[in-house]
């Protein structure tokens, strides 16, 4: 599922669209109005966000309205958050332990003075 | 392009180092200087063997009490000293898929702006870290100024 949602985000027209839609509801009609690409090219990007879960449709009458479902992106979001944190205190650690050799001081936990 | 293919997530970290960048550089690279900084949370050792050529491998075995023994290893993919850096990055939570860690060291004054990528996690190591953090404005925001 997730590989879906990466795939939709890839796009600078769907991210487009979401963004959108992030606004409020909307239609293909009216979407279309807002991209310089046919009513059948936002139709396709529109099916693509379907698939991924980042956008529900809900059918009244004759008009479809299109809304954002942000939540397949909690996921995504969670998995950067964790390298981000990850990496974050990595390099935190990598400037302490540069600054502290730079000092002369002693790296913590090794018992040798370098 | 990457490992994961199209669309993959991509996570830049950045952070400006008082030190030389060669210095900063060399410190990815000693296996004595990365078992120092290389231990995440309450990690209590972390046991380095680097073999630092394109094509050489690496392995990082962090172990603490939460976690047990987590065993992290890659491959150099370049190696160009004191300006970039990029290996695999292989583990558990990676689903032990290849994923692409890229650090540019940029010069600024004696100080250094290192500048890390890594890229292509598999989607499946999200659901290893739920941790209650959902801030999905922030996912969208950073898709759209990537695009831009």
């Amino acid at each position: 599922m997730l590989d879906l949602v990466y795939g939709a985000l890839a796009d600078p027209t769907r991210r487009a669209i979401l963004a959108t839609l992030a606004e409020g509801e909307a239609n293909v009609g009216s979407l279309a109005e807002r991209f310089p690409i046919s009513l059948n090219g936002v139709s396709k990007h529109v099916k693509v966000l379907e698939r991924a879960g980042l956008v529900e449709r809900a059918v009244h009458g004759r008009e479809h309205r299109l809304r954002l479902n942000p939540e397949p992106l909690r996921e995504a979001s969670m998995w950067l958050e964790h390298y981000r944190t990850f990496w974050d205190a990595r390099l935190g650690a990598l400037e302490t332990f540069l600054l502290d050799k730079r000092r002369g001081g002693r790296p913590p936990s090794s018992g040798r003075g370098r | 392009m990457n490992a994961a293919g199209e669309g993959a997530p991509v996570l830049v970290v950045r952070r400006r180092i008082a030190v030389p960048r060669d210095q900063v550089f060399a410190a990815w690279l000693d296996s004595e200087s990365l078992a120092q900084w290389m231990r995440p949370g309450d990690c209590t050792t972390a046991t380095v063997t680097v073999d630092p050529r394109v094509g050489g491998g690496f392995r990082i075995v962090m172990d603490g009490p939460t976690h047990g023994a987590v065993e992290h290893y890659g491959e150099y993919l370049a190696i160009e000293p004191p300006s970039l850096l990029s290996f695999t990055w292989i583990s558990q939570p990676t689903e032990h898929r290849a994923t692409i860690v890229t650090i540019e060291f940029e010069e600024r004054g004696g100080a250094t702006e290192l500048v890390l990528t890594h890229r292509g996690l598999p989607a499946k190591a999200v659901e290893g870290h739920r941790k209650g953090w959902t801030d999905v404005v922030r996912l969208l925001d950073e898709a759209l100024t990537r695009a831009g």
